[in-house]
């Protein structure tokens, strides 16, 4: 299980993140929720080692996990990434399989399940927006960490694609891993998450499964949107 | 020293042939190449023809030919254009390992694989210096064209003069790989770098004539001024270590910057630490007097019998020099002897009087401009000459001594007549 505890993180004046607690557990599909500038990013890139903390800790299976460690346990997928833009795609998939030395069912199931096979030989540079969400998501599949943090994973897609990006994500929770998702679309949200985090403003307003967030929000019926627009 | 692991070998491996297939997809290196090719083969063809014209007059007369020294004429002004592609172009190649992956955001990808940090600055600091490497070949290539043409090398002059530049790229490198690491864009740091590689010139140039002072010492320190002793074919320990040294760290700040989760106070104290360990460095290397003459006039050797003398010097030789700096007589001495002085005779101090003439065409300052006083415990000569024939009797006899070295080595001197022009082809397929 992955504990995070107390995570502030300031920039200048502004405090991005104040004193952020909560648990990955394992095999779970964890949702970030909250309006845009609530801090979803900073505290994905935090949690995993990226950015430097003011204070808090991360602790994995009960250990303290120290930032230059994370990468061990988490892989991070940014969102709007352009990687090695003048490279064929099929370099670039090579280069994260060589790397994390994945086995070749994954590099089979992130080519077949997000059909990257008509754009294998385009520089990275030429594909659509839709080819490079799926190329980006196909690196994160080849990381061999435990713990996948994701990015607004669903954006750049259309209503079927991410359907299938959602059957894709559940087959990688059946191999063992936990996913983190940070999801604008509260609609994706409710359709894909066990649980979820909503953060506005740098801080936790609610953490659980629906039922949990709807109690918290004093709400006896409603969809996410409804929980959403009552606790921010 | 902790070893590589087979597994960090593994991963150095993967992550040089990527960074590899980048550099050698990139416009950066292709407009490098492109101009450097032509640049090369025009600075060998001029070099080759003002080398034919002198030669003929050579070999007509005899006594001039000890002058023709084809590392002069030839081999310094053809990698002088490495030089100016090393200063102008190649931080653009340099930048663009870590820029870009900044600028795309796939740099936070990276700093996720396995393996250090270190690791990774090493994949792209050799992946961008076996290109550099790579790109010296349309300069050797005019060396073995000059060879081709009945040029006499002597190979062991090409010793310093490849390290040094080697050695000057090294420096370039880290510092384009420490500003791209801080700066935000690939743009900024482009910009940053060439600043730094063209200050430096600006400085060893602007500085270089001037009257002593601050900026005629800060020259000394330009990265320029230190290509220049290896270009007269002189390997010196200090200087070669002082710019590993600089590379070294610039690149271990480098890796230190990229830090991931590290704080900007814990990033500044480690780079702090790292400039210390490295100005240290500096300090004790430069200490160690250890040179090697490789040119095979030994340009930068005194007769052995003089040289063993004036190691004996072991007082505190004073010479007060009443010229001008762009004085062409200063430059000799400077060559002829002072250079060959601090390396070795260590209490030496030269001063650089000031004798009002400041401009080319200035006017000397009196009756004594130009004599130069030598004091050596309690003893001083004065002299107008710039010969070491009429110098180094001198101060033997300011020394105390009697003997004199003789020299019976004599330099035959190469000229070459001949015609470049072919090479011109070659140059631009290259």
């Amino acid at each position: 299980m992955l504990e995070v505890e107390g995570v502030t993180k300031r920039f200048g004046e502004v405090e991005a993140l104040g004193g952020i607690g909560f648990q990955l557990r394992p095999n779970e599909i964890l949702g970030l929720i909250g309006p845009n500038g609530s801090g979803k990013t900073t505290l994905m890139e935090v949690v995993s080692g990226l950015l430097p903390t003011d204070s808090g800790s991360v602790h994995w299976e009960g250990s303290h996990l120290p930032p230059k460690k994370r990468k061990d346990i988490i892989f991070y997928l940014p969102d709007g990434v352009l990687p090695y833009e003048d490279q064929a795609a099929i370099k670039v998939l090579r280069l994260f399989a060589e790397i994390y030395e994945s086995p070749s069912q994954a590099r089979k199931l992130a080519v077949e399940e997000l059909g990257l096979g008509p754009v294998l030989g385009k520089r990275v540079g030429a594909l659509s927006k839709g080819y490079r969400r799926r190329l980006l998501l196909a690196l994160a599949l080849l990381s061999t960490q435990p713990v996948l943090f994701l990015d607004e994973p669903f954006d750049g897609f259309d209503v079927k694609q991410v359907i299938g990006v959602m059957s894709l994500l559940r087959k990688v929770k059946s191999t063992g891993r936990t996913l983190f998702l940070s999801i604008h679309q509260l609609h994706d949200a409710e359709r894909m998450c066990e649980r979820l985090l909503l953060l506005s403003g740098g801080r936790l307003l609610g953490t659980g499964t629906l039922p949990d967030l709807r109690r918290q929000a004093g709400l006896e019926s409603g969809d996410l949107e409804e929980v959403f627009l009552a606790l921010t | 020293m902790r070893s590589l692991s087979s597994d960090g070998m593994r991963q150095l491996g993967i992550l040089l042939k990527k960074e590899l297939c980048q550099l050698l997809a990139s416009r950066s290196l292709l407009a490098m190449l492109l101009i450097f090719s032509p640049l090369v083969g025009y600075s060998f063809i001029q070099a080759v023809s003002l080398f034919s014209e002198a030669s003929r007059s050579a070999l007509q007369h005899t006594e001039l030919a000890p002058g023709m020294n084809p590392l002069d004429g030839v081999l310094v002004p053809t990698l002088g254009s490495l030089y100016l592609v090393t200063t102008l172009l190649f931080p653009f190649v340099a930048i663009r390992p870590i820029g870009m992956e900044r600028q795309t955001g796939s740099l936070k990808l990276v700093l996720q694989f396995p393996g250090s940090v270190g690791l990774l600055v090493a994949a792209k600091a050799i992946a961008v210096f076996v290109l550099w490497v790579g790109a010296l070949s349309p300069a050797l290539l005019a060396l073995c064209f000059f060879g081709g043409m009945g040029g006499h090398i002597h190979p062991l002059e090409l010793v310093p003069l490849l390290l040094g530049h080697a050695l000057y790229a090294f420096v370039i490198l880290g510092a384009a790989f420490l500003i791209s690491a801080l700066a935000d864009s690939a743009s900024t740091a482009a910009i940053l770098i060439l600043g730094l590689t063209l200050g430096s010139w600006v400085l060893d140039f602007a500085a270089g004539s001037q009257s002593p002072g601050l900026l005629r010492d800060l020259s000394q320190l330009s990265l320029t001024a230190s290509i220049r002793s290896f270009e007269r074919g002189l390997f010196s320990f200090a200087v070669s270590a002082r710019l590993l040294i600089m590379g070294v760290a610039l690149l271990t700040s480098t890796a230190a910057c990229l830090h991931a989760g590290d704080t900007f106070r814990s990033r500044a104290k480690r780079s702090a630490g790292i400039l210390v360990t490295a100005i240290l460095a500096c300090f004790l290397v430069s200490a160690v007097p250890w040179y090697r003459d490789f040119s095979e006039d030994r340009r930068n050797s005194l007769p052995p019998e003089d040289e063993t003398a004036l190691r004996q010097m072991t007082g505190h030789l004073k010479i007060f020099v009443f010229l001008s700096p762009d004085d062409p007589r200063y430059r000799d001495l400077e060559r002829q002897l002072f250079s060959k002085f601090r390396r070795l005779i260590s209490g030496v101090e030269i001063r650089l009087m000031d004798t009002g003439k400041t401009a080319l065409f200035g006017v000397g300052g009196g009756d004594d401009y130009g004599l130069n006083r030598y004091e050596y415990e309690g003893k001083a000569e004065e002299s107008r000459s710039t010969s070491p024939r009429e110098i180094l009797p001198l101060l033997s006899r300011l020394a105390g001594k009697t003997e004199q070295g003789t020299s019976s080595f004599f330099y035959p001197g190469y000229p070459l007549v001949a015609d470049a022009e072919r090479f011109s082809r070659f140059s631009f397929m290259a």
